[in-house]
């Protein structure tokens, strides 16, 4: 089963990604903050990051960069999410080392092929 | 006395009146000269003083720039008003006394000085700046600081001149100075207001960012649960629930949209968005649009026709900026097209000496009114608010496509007709910066056609300008016209139909009011404000049905397009030129019977008549034909007569008709003086001797139209 680590300080957007990829099959833990997703990217060892970007502390383009330099989860592909739309925001989080980039709202169909893809299991 | 001495005596007299007569003479003429030089003298000291006083009045003139000249002792010899009004010294204060030195800051004199020093190589003291700038002949002004005698510092602009005599010599030199302080006064605030205006955008920038963020977060939750409770109720069972939970869905996808196309308009607007221009096959870009337009096409069973012309080929373009806009011109031809067509048609038209790639997207769907169509481009205004309602869509789409138009240096217009469907073109440079090569096509279509009308066919019955965006609409006409023996000019827009218009003063012009450079409004309103090209018959044609605006700007004639052949023939027949035309004489009075006499004596004595009962109509009717006399009545309902001369004289086309008033008023002398040099003659309505205002009118038509070459 793919286990997912979803990063997001929201409360409801975090309940409701989190249950949406529950129901299509996806193992989901959660971090609601910077240093929480790094944390959590080495002791629950997921398959794929689904990180937020606004995030209080530290922010996602800050946490992907740390995951990327820890040995235990450097090679944990990172989706970035993030609802600024302005142009830059994407380079940016590539530029952070995030594998991939979506906005929100998520185009949920979208988000479970783009994990199919980096986690090598079938869109569900 | 003896005879001999009798002679003496008389030869004596005789020498001696000779001598008298010689040196009155020589008197004469010493006088007669003594006086010339006098005269001469006199006529110099006068054209001298006359000079003078000239040269002093031009300095007092000039009240707003100082003038101070100096002498070669440095002395100031000259000080006019300006310099009075700007330093505060009066003439007699400082001609003779003092150096214009003493008006500017020593630190900045010292600081010029030093300048001039390395310049020069030589030693330049701070009181010798103004002198050896004179000497350096380097006219152009530089900003100075002068002092007032009440110590106040002021910007001014100075230039210093040498002064030099008759002979050569140097006299001394001149400083002109203007005043800078309201023009740098102005300059700070444009500065400032600048600076607002850069600051408010950057804040704005930031807070659509925050904002667009900040609604993005609850929007993907309100999307995020109505989809997974869609799923859910599907799986369940509850398929009662399903209506409503889409329609949440729906209004969020909705809000995303308008916080998408608002950001992208801010984005556009700042000057964020920055083209990537690439060569690309446009057919390539047709295929794309088929595919990705299908399920709106579909949607409302609408059919989709594309053409694309053989020569299109490549462009250059940003190719995903290009899509947005097609896209958003065929979502909307779908959305108000029912059971239709809807074409994309593509072609290359050179204009100007540049290729320009043509997409033409026509539907047939509900159209707009004329009232609709002029808010269109204006951000969150479709045709009317009910349309929302019924067809979803921001409002944004069309304000976003100009925009990127504009961007890409391209142009958008439309054509509708409501109930019957909208044609909206976009015009693009093909290769805006010049990068491609690959050329394949040396000439359009159009320049074809246009060839072929201007050589092959003589103007046996006139010649016709047809200006129209529409390369098909000018083949059309420009072949039933030439099959009828017109010659037929073309121009593609409205600049090029204004050279022409100059160029060949056709005998006829048909018109089209949406084209992409230069509305026909615009291009009606040029040809009749200019001499050359007022008198020439405009017919607009056109599928915006305001006829009243058209002839009150002038047209002769107003179609609505698709037009007829026979109707459209006829039109152009009745303008074009007849062989011999009559003069055409309009009479302008409120009294009828008036009116049928004046026109009953002027048609018999050869003249072609107009009527008109007051200013205003007659107005109207020379909008179509251009009258060579008028005959005018002054007191008159609507508009009377001094109103209606206003108007005429105003117009060029119309300033050179002649007019004869006919009145029966008293005229005093400020109504008098209202008609000089507007009138030709004033004649009086004597109600006893109608016959001789008629005969007295015949006679001023006949002069007047006889001068005519």
């Amino acid at each position: 089963m793919v286990k997912v680590l979803l990063v997001e300080d929201n409360d409801m957007n975090r309940d409701m990604l989190s249950r949406r990829l529950e129901r299509r099959g996806f193992t989901v833990v959660v971090a609601v903050d910077g240093l929480e997703s790094v944390e959590k990217a080495t002791s629950e060892q997921p398959d794929v990051i689904l990180m937020d970007i606004s995030l209080p502390g530290i922010d996602g383009f800050e946490a992907t960069r740390r995951i990327k330099t820890m040995a235990g989860s450097a090679r944990m592909p990172v989706i970035a999410l993030t609802a600024h739309a302005m142009e830059g925001a994407r380079d940016q989080a590539l530029a952070a080392g995030c594998d991939d980039y979506d906005t929100k709202p998520v185009e949920f169909q979208r988000l479970l092929e783009k994990i199919a893809r980096w986690t090598g299991s079938a869109a569900v | 006395m003896d005879d001999r001495e009798l002679e003496h005596l008389r030869r004596e007299n005789d020498l001696l009146r000779a001598e008298v007569r010689v040196s009155r003479e020589a008197a004469d003429i010493t006088a007669r000269a003594v006086i010339d030089q006098f005269e001469k003298t006199e006529q110099m000291l006068q054209r001298f003083e006359r000079a003078n006083a000239e040269r002093v009045a031009v300095l007092d003139a000039a009240t707003t720039v100082s003038i101070i000249a100096a002498g070669l002792d440095g002395r100031i010899h000259v000080f006019n008003r300006g310099a009075e009004h700007l330093l505060g010294y009066s003439a007699t204060e400082v001609v003779g006394r003092l150096h214009p030195q003493v008006f500017h800051l020593q630190e900045e004199l010292a600081a010029r000085a030093e300048v001039l020093s390395k310049s020069t190589g030589a030693p330049v003291q701070p009181d010798d700046v103004l002198a050896t700038l004179a000497q350096s002949r380097r006219t152009e002004p530089m900003r100075w600081t002068y002092v007032k005698k009440d110590g106040t510092a002021f910007p001014v602009e100075m230039s210093v001149t040498l002064l030099q005599g008759g002979d050569g010599a140097v006299s001394g030199f001149l400083c002109a100075g203007t005043d800078l302080t309201e023009r740098e006064r102005v300059q700070s605030e444009i500065r400032t207001a600048m600076e607002a205006t850069e600051e408010a955008n950057r804040t704005k920038s930031a807070f659509l960012a925050n904002m667009s963020h900040e609604l993005r977060t609850p929007l993907n939750a309100i999307i995020g649960y109505s989809e997974m409770l869609i799923e859910e109720c599907e799986d369940d069972g509850h398929d009662g629930f399903l209506p409503d939970l889409k329609n949440i869905r729906t209004a969020g996808k909705h809000l995303l949209g308008l916080i998408n196309s608002v950001l992208d308009l801010s984005k556009i607007e700042a000057g964020k968005v920055e083209l990537s221009l690439e060569p690309f096959p446009v057919r390539e870009l047709l295929t794309e649009l088929t595919t990705l337009s299908k399920p709106l096409v579909d949607k409302n069973h609408n059919r989709l026709v594309v053409h694309c012309d053989e020569n299109v080929g490549e462009m250059v373009s940003d190719m995903l900026r290009l899509r947005q806009i097609l896209f958003n011109l065929l979502s909307n031809a779908c959305k108000f097209t029912e059971n239709g067509t809807v074409t994309l048609a593509v072609t290359r038209v050179v204009a100007a000496g540049h290729d320009f790639i043509e997409f033409h997207i026509a539907d047939t769907g509900i159209g707009m009114t004329p009232e609709q169509a002029t808010r269109l481009f204006t951000p969150f205004v479709q045709a009317d608010a009910s349309t929302t309602k019924k067809f979803g869509g921001t409002g944004l789409g069309l304000s976003i496509s100009k925009k990127l138009c504009e961007l890409m240096s391209g142009a958008i217009w439309f054509e509708s007709d409501a109930g019957r469907g909208s044609v909206f073109h976009v015009r693009l440079p093909a290769d805006p910066e010049g990068k491609r090569v690959a050329r394949d096509v040396p000439e359009s279509s159009a320049t074809h056609a246009l060839a072929a009308h201007v050589s092959g066919i003589a103007p046996a019955q006139g010649t016709v300008l047809v200006i129209d965006d529409d390369p098909t609409v000018r083949d059309l006409m420009g072949r039933v016209l030439s099959r009828q023996g017109y010659r037929v000019l073309e121009a593609w827009g409205g600049d090029e139909g204004l050279r022409q218009a100059r160029a060949h003063h056709p005998d006829v012009i048909m018109l089209d009011i949406m084209m992409p450079d230069r509305d026909g409004w615009s291009v009606l309103n040029e040809l009749k404000s200019h001499a050359e090209t007022a008198d020439i018959p405009v017919l607009l044609a056109t599928m915006v049905d305001e006829k009243e605006k058209g002839l009150a700007l002038g047209a002769a004639e107003y179609l609505i397009k698709p037009l007829e052949r026979e109707p459209f023939l006829a039109l152009i027949d009745k303008h074009r030129p007849k062989c011999e035309r009559e003069p055409v004489v309009l009479v302008v009075d409120d009294d009828p019977q008036i009116r049928e006499m004046m026109t009953r004596t002027l048609t018999k004595a050869g003249w072609q008549t107009m009527e008109a009962e007051n200013g205003e109509v007659a107005l109207a009717q020379m909008r179509s034909v251009r009258p060579d006399f008028i005959v005018l009545d002054l007191m008159m309902p609507v508009m009377g007569g001094f109103e209606f001369l206003a108007h005429a004289r105003a117009n060029p086309a119309w300033r050179e008709i002649p007019v004869v008033v006919a009145t029966a008023l008293d005229l005093n002398a400020q109504e008098r003086a209202c008609l000089t040099g507007r009138v030709d003659a004033v004649l009086e309505k004597n109600a006893g001797d109608r016959a001789g205002l008629y005969a007295a009118v015949v006679s001023q038509v006949e002069t007047a139209l006889k001068q005519k070459p």
